[in-house]
């Protein structure tokens, strides 16, 4: 199977193939794609798109529930935008996406590093991997049993004397958000670190040694040699966790169900608050379409910051 | 002389060509100072990461020591000290029985097997078509399939919650089948077509010049050959169904429908009444088929994922 991928011709390679040539090929072939490609399409159309559109068409509408929904205009908007919780929500979120970028990705990044090349490296890597294989769920119950008041940070904290011992962690804003970010951290690093192990083995050997027999080595061989090579995977790692930052959900829903009062609230969360728990579905739709619109925003602004640097290097480098 | 030239070397270029006498000479000129510093600094290296594997394990540590805390020994004091008995499958017993999670782990095995597996073939289908069949507008089939993964879930669940409930798939297992097919379908289709199109044209015009219809070809031929691809996906399907929470929580409710994942936070609430021996042990528990699975399949689960962002 490996030799048929090493052999496979370009699918555009030459010219096209004429259409009446395919067509005359088998009788009915049209009907045969047009067979296997539908249910796919009717699938996602049903279930992702027409939702998607009706929950769009919902936020202009005040709707509770019962009777059908009833035109409102850019009420839940403006609503949404007054509203002092939006300010937490946000606030909350904008922390969820910077901690989850930085912590699980740097310290990935960190150990991929200095594990890569050491005898027993897979060893010293598995207490990181072990905690990606656990769920959001899982990972909220065990953080909640550690960080509840008097539990297992607690008690460590006063056993060995340190401040911290009676502070309710989970209880106390912004401090929730944060250890719950912590959380997401301790789940999450694994599968940044697998990632970039496999990038750091995929890295050809040559410019390491040449570069070591330079005289490069520790910080200097990383952030001229090996970090330049890794650029593009790190571009997929950071749009991930980027994803998953944003959508935040099952952690804090299990740990705190966004409280104190709201205050630990991210954008997902006060959108399944205000429609689920509150029933003003049209409200909860603004908020949803909110979401998709930062999460829209952020995304063309990774992408345009991700591809600009790249074309200046080259120009540069075609100039000289 | 010999400082100054490394220097200059290294401001250059990091990866700049060397002669290869001048390799060796600086080698033996280099060599008896970096071996301690060398040293040193690989203690430090893995100093590091041992310290902060420490600091990952304390957490499961503490799960597995409570875990195996017989449920009615539990005061929420002594938390760090084992009990010093075995009271895991007995913990996770009352789990399954008292806290009905029992029901939930089925449905949930039924979900993450089936939901995945009929997603990666339909995702399949829609690849061959595109890529091997060339529908017409194929890459516009494939934008309107693949755009599916661009809503986030809070979009989808007003309407999916109103919309089931006035097609009877509330609360129904044929429903939660339907909307983690649908979930997994984009990315499956994703996959598999990237896949079709490093394949060989001529395979497919030699089996329908033999005579095959294009299904026979499908079935036969194609599926077969993207075996790997097909794995990866549904590892990463399946690991997303076995862990789902939110639509579990939106549309479902009763024991036998209701995914694992949202029984067990259900139980997590302190009001549930279930102790915290029994909903650790639950969690060490239900968590082992996708640590396997993981642990098993870490390559082939890294390239899904990566396979599936770009």
């Amino acid at each position: 199977m490996s030799q048929q991928l090493l052999t496979a011709e370009p699918r555009a390679g030459g010219s096209k193939p004429p259409p009446k040539r395919r067509a005359g090929h088998i009788r009915g072939l049209t009907g045969w794609s047009y067979g296997m490609v539908a249910p796919s399409v009717l699938l996602v159309a049903a279930l992702l798109y027409a939702p998607f559109l009706w929950s769009a068409w919902l936020s202009f509408t005040h709707y509770n529930g019962t009777g059908s929904p009833a035109w409102a205009g850019l009420a839940n908007y403006r609503e949404l935008f007054s509203d002092p919780v939006l300010d937490t929500t946000l606030r909350n979120t904008a922390l969820w996406v910077v901690g989850t970028l930085v912590l699980p990705v740097g310290l990935g990044l960190l150990i991929a590093t200095l594990t890569y090349n050491v005898k027993g490296g897979a060893w010293l890597r598995l207490p990181f991997l072990l905690p990606y294989a656990l769920s959001g769920t899982v990972t909220a119950v065990v953080f909640g049993f550690v960080l509840q008041d008097g539990g297992a940070l607690n008690t460590l904290l006063h056993t060995l004397h340190l401040p911290g011992s009676s502070v309710s962690f989970l209880q106390t804003a912004p401090l929730n958000t944060i250890v719950m970010i912590f959380a997401q951290t301790w789940q999450s690093i694994g599968v940044n670190l697998l990632l970039f192990v496999i990038g750091l083995q995929s890295i050809p050997r040559e410019p390491i040694e040449a570069a070591r027999v330079d005289g490069a080595g520790g910080l200097r061989l990383f952030t001229s040699v090996i970090w330049p090579l890794l650029r593009p995977l790190t571009a997929v790692i950071v749009g991930l966790a980027l994803v998953a930052g944003l959508k935040t959900f099952d952690l804090v829903w299990i740990m705190t169900e966004g409280g104190p009062g709201r205050s630990s609230e991210t954008l997902a969360i006060t959108m399944y608050e205000d429609a689920f728990v509150s029933g003003n579905y049209g409200y909860g739709a603004a908020v949803a379409v909110l979401l998709t619109v930062i999460g829209l925003v952020v995304s063309l602004l990774y992408l345009r910051q991700q591809a600009s640097p790249k074309r200046e290097l080259d120009l540069t480098g075609a100039g000289r | 002389m010999s400082a100054s030239a490394s220097a200059g070397s290294v401001g250059a270029g990091p990866v700049g060509t060397v002669g290869a006498a001048r390799v060796d000479s600086r080698r033996a000129a280099k060599a008896p100072r970096p071996a301690g510093v060398r040293s040193l600094a690989k203690f430090l290296r893995i100093g590091v990461v041992v310290a902060l594997g420490l600091v990952w394990l304390a957490p499961l540590y503490l799960v597995v020591v409570n875990a195996l805390r017989p449920s009615t020994a539990y005061t929420g004091e002594h938390l760090w000290t084992p009990s010093g008995s075995f009271s895991l499958f007995s913990n996770f017993s009352i789990g399954l029985n008292a806290g009905s999670l029992g029901p939930s782990v089925w449905v949930s095995l039924l979900y993450s097997l089936i939901a995945p597996a009929i997603a990666a073939v339909i995702g399949a289908m829609a690849g061959y078509a595109i890529t091997v069949l060339r529908i017409r507008h194929g890459f516009s089939w494939f934008m309107v399939i693949y755009g599916g993964t661009m809503f986030p879930a809070q979009m989808l669940l007003v309407p999916l919650f109103f919309g089931y409930a006035n097609l009877r798939l509330y609360d129904s297992r044929i429903g939660m089948v339907l909307i983690y097919v649908a979930i997994d379908v984009p990315l499956a289709a994703f996959v598999m077509r990237n896949f079709f199109l490093s394949t060989a044209r001529s395979v497919y015009e030699s089996a329908l010049a033999d005579g095959a219809n294009p299904w026979t070809i499908f079935w036969r031929i194609y599926l077969p050959m993207c075996r790997v691809a097909l794995i990866a996906v549904f590892i990463l399907e399946f690991t997303f169904v076995w862990n789902d929470l939110l639509f579990g929580l939106v549309l479902s409710h009763s024991s036998g429908v209701r995914p694992l994942m949202t029984t067990l936070a259900t139980l997590s609430n302190p009001y549930a009444g279930v102790t915290v021996p029994v909903i650790l042990s639950s969690g060490l528990i239900v968590s082992l088929p996708t640590v396997v699975l993981f642990l098993a399949t870490q390559r082939l689960f890294a390239k899904g994922l990566t396979l599936a962002q770009i």
